[in-house]
C-alpha cells in the first residue's frame, strides 16, 4: 500500500506547476548554492582568525558552528520549499567561466537527487555539531575542519561541472584525516592513513575517468551537461564506468574497497563519524548515479551485474562480520556498510523504480548509517567501554540510548514507518526484475543483519547486567538531540514520504514531500532504461 | 614605453649590485639593516608593478637576444612575485648574511628574467647559469661542502647543456630560437638531433632537481638557510623549467626526439617525488621532494608538445615558483626534524597557515594554486592521449598529499614542546613576516580563484612561443 503511494508520487508527476506551498516565493537568491558551499568556509576562516586566549571562547566557537549550520539548514529549507518538483531541469543554477582554456566552469545546480542530498547534508551538519559539543581539546581547529568538511560535501553535491566535482571530492579527505588524527581513538593513525589511501585511490580513479571522458568527448568542456551527454563508444564508456565504480566503491564504501570504514567509523570522534557515515560516504552512490547510471547506459548495462555482486557481498560481509564482532563500534561500522550496499543494488537494477529507490536510499541510508554509528559511539562513551564482552543489560540504565539503538537497527534493516523501508521496497521491487540473484543475495544479507542486530540488542541491552562493568549514564541532552534528529528524520520521511496533507485535501501542509522533490530529474536519469511500451512505435 | 620594459630587470640587477657593494664596504648602518628587507621587498614589488604595466608591450632587444612577449611577461611576473613575498616572509635571524641573502635571490630572479625573455640559446644558457650561481653562493654561506657538491654537479649539468646546445646550434645552423623552430619544420627527427636533446634535457633535469636527478640540489637545499633553500628549490628550478619550456617550444616540429625521454623523466619525478616526500622525515626534505614532484608535472605538460600542454606547464610553473621559493622561507629553521614544527599552528598561526598552503599547493591538493596548474596539465595530457602519464601523475599527487598530512599533524595536532626541551627556536615574529605570510596565503588561494585570466595569459605565452 505504502509503496504504491510512494511510486505513484514519484511517477505520476505531471508537468503541471508545483502545488502551492505556504511561504513559497518569499525568498530567492541566485547565489543560494554558493552560500551552502562558501559560508562554512568563510566561517571556518573567521573561527581560525578569532583570538582565543586559553580557550576562553571555545563555547562561542561551538555556538558559531552550530548557528552556521542552523542558518544553512534554514536556507536549504527555503530551497527545498521553493524547489519545483515537477521540473526535470537543473534548478538554482550558477554558471561562471573558470578555467576557460581547458573548458572548466564554476557551474552549480541541483535536480531532485541533488536537493535530496543537500537536505541530508544540512541535517547531518547540524547533527555533527551537536554530536561534537563534548570536544574539549583544540576546539578551534576541530570546528574549522568540521566546517571545511561540510563545505566540501556540499560542493560535491551541487557541482554540475566535473572539475568542480573533483575539486570538492578530493578536498574532503584532508580535513577528515586531520580530524581523525587529532581527535580519534587509540588506533587513529592507521585509520587516518587508510582513509587517505582509499580516498586517494578513489580520487585518482575519478580524475582518470573524468579525463578519459573529457578526451573522448572532444576535450572542449568539463561541464556535466556536455561531458555526460556526449555520445561515446561503449568501450570508452566501459573504461569510464570502471573508473567511476572504483571511485564510488572507495567512498560508499563497497567491498573490497571498504578497508577504511571499520577504522574510521570506530576510531573517529562521534561528530566526524556521523558526517562521514551520513553524508560524505553517500557521495559514492551519488557519483555512480550521476556518471554511470545517468550518463553511460551501455557501461551501466555491462557493469550492473558486477555492481549487484559488490552490493550483495558488501551487505553479506557487513552483516556476517557484525555478527562476529567483539567491539561495539566495529560492529556498528560493519552494520553501517549495509545501507550503502542496498543503494548500490538499487543502482545496479537500472529500473526507473529502483533508481528512485536509490535516491531515497541516499537520504534514508545516510541517516540510518549515521544513526547506527552515532548511537553505538555514544553508548560506548557513556558506558565507558566498547567491548561486547563487558557491555551487558544496559536497557534499564540507558532507556534513551536503548530506544535510539533499536530505531537505528530497525532503520538499517528497513522496517515499515521508517524512511529506509520505502527505499528498500522500491529497490527490491525494481531489482528483482533485472538482478534477481543480487536482490536475493542482498535480502539474505539483510536477514543475517537482522540476526546480528538481534544478537547485539540482546547482549548489550536486554541481557543480565554485568556487575564488573564500569558505571554508565544515559545520553545527555545534546546527544539525545543529535540522535533524535536522525531518528526523527527517518520517521518523518517514513511516515510522510509525500509530505503531510491538509485533512481532506491534496494540498501540502508545509512540506511538499521528499519523494515529490526527489522525483524531479529522476525520469531524465532513468529514461535510457524505460522499456518501450507496446504500440509506441519503437 | 618600449624602453620601460627592461626597467624591472635593471631595477633588480642594480639593487643586487648595490646590496653586494654596500655590504662588502660596510655602508649599511645597523638602523638601516632593520628596514632593508622591507625596502628590497618593496623595490621588487615596484619591479613587478612595472612589469605588469609595461610588460604588455611587445618588443625585441639587443638584436633579438632578448624578446618581450607574453611568455616573458608571465614568467617574469611569477618570479618577481615569488621574490617579493620571500623577502617579506623570511625570518632574517635565521639567515647567514643580510646583504648576500637579499642580493642572491635578486641575482637568481634576474637570471630567470633573462631566460624568460631569451631569444637565443646564449641568453637562455646565461640566465640559467646566473640563477644557479646565486644558489651556490647562498648554500656556501652555511655549508661550503654542500656548495662544492652543488658546483661539481652543476658543472656536469652545465657541460651537458652546453654540449647539447652546441650540437643543436650546429644542426639548426642558428642560435635564434624562433629561426631554429622554423628550420626544424623542414627537418626530420634524426639521431644526430636526439642525442644533443638528450643531453640538454638531462642537464636541465639536474638543474631543476627532478627526482631522481636531485644529485646535489636537494641535499644542498637541506643544508642551506631557509632563503637559500627557497632559492635552490624554487628559483633555480623555475629557471631550468623556463629554459625547458622555451627549448621544447622550439623543438615541437620534431617531438619524437624528446617526448619519450621527457615522458620517462616526468613519470619518475611525479611518482618518485611523491614517494620520497612520503618517506622523508624532515619537513624541509619533504618540501623539497614535493617541489620535485610538481616540477615533474611541469615536464609532463611539455610531453604533449601542444599549446594547451605548454600553457598548462607555464601556468603551473607560476604556482610552483611562488610556493617552492616561499615555502622554505615560511618554514624558517627546521633543523630539528619534524618536531621543530610541533605546535607551530598555535605559536605562529600565520606562518603555519602559509607553510600548510605551500605544501598542499606543491602536493597538488585542491583548491590551491598547484591543483589548478596540475589540473590544466592533466587536461592537456588527456587531450593528447597520455593516459598512463596522467595516471602516474595522479598517483604521485596522492602520495604527496598523504605526505603533507604528516606535517600538518605535527603543526596542528601536536602540542608545542616546553621551552626547555625545544631544540629549534620558532621563527621570530615581526610585522613584515606576518604580513608576508598572510600575503603568501592570499596569493596561493587567489591563484585558483583568478585562474581564468592567469591561465589565459599563460595560453598567450604558449602562443607567443609559436605554438598553435
Amino acid at each position: 500500500m505504502i509503496w504504491q503511494s510512494v511510486s505513484q508520487a514519484v511517477f505520476a508527476a505531471s508537468p503541471s506547476p508545483t502545488p502551492t506551498v505556504p511561504g513559497a516565493g518569499i525568498f530567492s537568491s541566485s547565489l543560494l548554492l554558493s552560500l551552502t558551499v562558501w559560508v562554512p568556509v568563510a566561517v571556518a576562516i573567521a573561527i581560525a582568525a578569532m583570538p582565543n586566549p586559553r580557550g576562553r571562547y571555545d563555547t562561542l566557537m561551538k555556538q558559531i558552528a552550530f548557528f552556521t549550520n542552523l542558518g544553512m539548514m534554514f536556507v536549504l529549507g527555503i530551497a527545498y520549499n521553493q524547489f519545483q518538483s515537477f521540473l526535470p531541469t537543473v534548478q538554482y543554477e550558477e554558471k561562471v567561466p573558470w578555467l576557460q582554456a581547458v573548458g572548466a566552469t564554476y557551474h552549480l545546480g541541483v535536480d531532485g537527487p541533488g536537493m535530496t542530498m543537500l537536505i541530508l547534508s544540512g541535517l547531518i551538519g547540524i547533527v555533527s555539531v551537536l554530536a561534537s559539543l563534548g570536544v574539549r581539546e583544540r576546539v578551534r581547529s576541530y570546528f574549522c575542519l568540521l566546517l571545511l568538511t561540510q563545505a566540501t560535501v556540499n560542493g560535491a553535491i551541487v557541482a554540475r561541472d566535473m572539475f568542480v566535482l573533483i575539486l570538492f571530492w578530493a578536498a574532503a579527505a584532508i580535513p577528515l584525516a586531520m580530524l581523525v588524527i587529532g581527535w580519534g581513538g587509540p588506533r587513529r593513525y592507521p585509520a587516518a592513513w587508510r582513509l587517505l589511501g582509499y580516498w586517494g585511490l578513489g580520487t585518482g580513479a575519478l580524475v582518470v575517468g573524468t579525463m578519459t571522458l573529457y578526451a573522448a568527448s572532444g576535450g572542449g568542456s568539463f561541464d556535466m551537461d556536455v561531458l555526460l551527454k556526449a555520445s561515446i563508444s561503449p568501450r570508452v564508456q566501459l573504461a569510464v564506468g570502471l573508473f567511476m565504480l572504483v571511485a564510488a566503491a572507495t567512498r560508499l564504501p563497497l567491498f573490497p574497497l571498504h578497508g577504511w570504514a571499520r577504522d574510521v567509523y570506530s576510531e573517529a570522534p562521534v561528530g566526524v563519524t556521523v558526517i562521514v557515515a551520513g553524508s560524505a560516504s553517500r557521495l559514492g552512490a551519488y557519483l555512480l548515479l550521476r556518471t554511470l547510471v545517468a550518463a553511460e547506459p551501455s557501461a551501466a548495462h555491462l557493469l550492473s551485474p558486477l555492481l549487484a555482486a559488490l552490493a550483495a557481498v558488501t551487505v553479506g560481509y557487513g552483516a556476517l562480520v557484525a555478527l562476529r564482532a567483539l567491539d561495539l563500534r566495529q560492529a556498528a561500522a560493519y552494520l553501517a556498510l549495509i545501507p550503502g550496499g542496498v543503494t548500490a543494488l538499487a543502482l545496479a537494477a537500472l529500473q526507473p523504480l529502483s533508481i528512485a529507490g536509490a535516491v531515497l536510499s541516499l537520504f534514508a541510508g545516510g541517516l540510518a548509517a549515521a544513526l547506527i554509528v552515532g548511537v553505538c559511539a555514544t553508548l560506548s562513551e557513556r558506558a565507558q567501554s566498547r567491548s561486547l564482552q563487558v557491555l551487558a543489560g544496559l536497557a534499564p540504565r540507558m532507556p534513551i540510548v536503548t530506544w535510539l539503538m533499536v530505531i537505528a537497527g530497525l532503520a538499517v534493516l528497513g522496517v515499515p514507518f521508517l524512511a529506509t523501508f520505502d527505499s528498500e521496497l522500491m529497490t527490491f521491487f525494481g531489482s528483482f526484475k533485472t538482478q534477481p540473484i543480487g536482490a536475493f543475495a542482498v535480502a539474505a544479507g539483510l536477514a543475517v543483519a537482522a540476526v546480528a542486530l538481534a544478537s547485539l540488542w540482546r547482549r548489550v541491552l536486554f541481557s543480565s547486567p554485568n556487575p564488573d562493568a564500569p558505571g554508565v549514564s544515559d545520553a545527555s541532552l545534546g546527544e539525545t538531540w543529535y540522535l533524535g534528529l536522525l531518528a526523527g528524520g527517518l520517521l518523518w520521511v517514513g511516515l510522510f514520504p509525500g509530505g503531510p496533507k491538509l485533512p481532506g485535501t491534496d494540498s501540502p501542509l508545509f512540506d511538499q514531500g521528499l519523494v515529490n522533490v526527489m522525483a524531479a530529474g529522476i525520469s531524465d536519469i532513468a529514461s535510457p532504461y524505460v522499456l518501450p511500451t507496446p504500440g509506441s512505435g519503437q | 614605453m618600449k624602453n620601460l620594459v627592461l626597467l624591472p630587470e635593471a631595477l633588480v640587477a642594480a639593487t643586487a649590485v648595490i646590496l653586494l657593494t654596500a655590504g662588502r664596504l660596510g655602508w649599511i648602518s645597523p638602523t638601516a639593516r632593520r628596514s632593508l628587507p622591507a625596502v628590497v621587498s618593496l623595490l621588487t614589488l615596484v619591479a613587478l608593478g612595472i612589469e605588469l604595466w609595461a610588460g604588455a608591450t611587445l618588443g625585441s632587444y639587443f638584436e633579438g637576444a632578448l624578446v618581450q612577449d607574453r611568455f616573458a611577461l608571465f614568467a617574469k611576473a611569477a618570479v618577481l612575485l615569488a621574490a617579493t613575498i620571500a623577502f617579506a616572509v623570511v625570518d632574517w635571524t635565521a639567515e647567514d648574511s643580510l646583504t648576500i641573502g637579499l642580493a642572491m635571490p635578486l641575482v637568481a630572479t634576474f637570471g630567470v628574467m633573462v631566460a624568460a625573455s631569451a631569444g637565443d640559446l646564449v641568453a637562455l644558457w646565461a640566465g640559467l647559469e646566473l640563477a644557479a650561481a646565486a644558489g651556490v653562493v647562498m648554500v656556501a654561506l652555511r655549508r661550503p661542502d654542500l656548495a662544492l657538491r652543488l658546483v661539481v654537479t652543476g658543472g656536469m649539468a652545465s657541460a651537458m647543456l652546453l654540449i647539447g646546445l652546441a650540437f643543436l646550434y650546429a644542426s639548426a645552423g642558428t642560435s635564434s630560437l624562433a629561426t631554429m623552430r622554423a628550420v626544424l619544420f623542414s627537418g626530420a627527427p634524426t639521431l644526430a638531433l636526439a642525442i644533443p636533446v638528450f643531453f640538454v634535457i638531462s642537464g636541465l633535469a639536474v638543474r631543476a632537481a627532478l627526482a631522481p636527478f636531485q644529485l646535489a640540489s636537494i641535499p644542498a637545499s637541506l643544508g642551506a638557510s631557509p632563503l637559500g633553500a627557497g632559492l635552490v628549490l624554487g628559483l633555480v628550478a623555475a629557471a631550468a623549467a623556463t629554459v625547458a619550456i622555451k627549448l621544447v617550444a622550439a623543438l615541437t616540429p620534431i617531438p619524437t626526439v624528446y617526448s619519450t625521454y621527457l615522458e620517462v623523466i616526468a613519470a619518475l619525478a611525479m611518482v618518485g617525488g611523491g614517494a620520497a616526500a612520503l618517506a622523508a622525515q624532515s619537513p624541509r626534505a619533504r618540501l623539497a621532494y614535493l617541489a620535485a614532484g610538481q616540477i615533474g608535472w611541469v615536464a609532463a605538460g611539455l610531453v604533449t608538445h601542444y599549446r594547451s600542454g605548454l600553457a598548462g606547464s607555464l601556468f603551473l610553473l607560476g604556482a610552483f615558483a611562488v610556493a617552492a621559493t616561499c615555502g622554505p622561507a615560511v618554514m624558517g629553521r627546521a633543523d630539528g626534524g619534524e618536531h621543530a614544527l610541533a605546535g607551530m599552528g598555535a605559536l605562529r598561526p600565520a606562518r603555519a597557515a602559509g607553510l600548510t598552503l605551500a605544501m598542499l599547493s606543491l602536493a597538488g591538493a585542491p583548491p590551491l594554486a598547484g591543483f589548478f596548474g596540475e589540473f590544466a596539465v592533466a587536461a592537456a595530457l588527456a587531450q593528447s592521449g597520455h593516459f598512463a602519464l596522467l595516471a602516474l601523475g595522479v598517483f604521485g599527487s596522492a602520495l604527496s598529499v598523504a605526505a603533507v598530512a604528516g606535517t600538518l599533524r605535527v603543526m596542528y595536532i601536536q602540542s608545542p614542546p616546553d621551552e626547555a626541551r625545544r631544540t629549534t627556536r620558532p621563527p621570530v615574529l615581526t610585522g613584515l613576516s606576518s604580513f608576508g605570510a598572510v600575503a603568501f596565503c592570499v596569493v596561493i588561494a587567489a591563484y585558483g580563484i583568478l585562474s581564468s585570466p592567469i591561465l589565459g595569459l599563460a595560453d598567450q605565452g604558449a602562443e607567443a612561443l609559436g605554438l598553435r
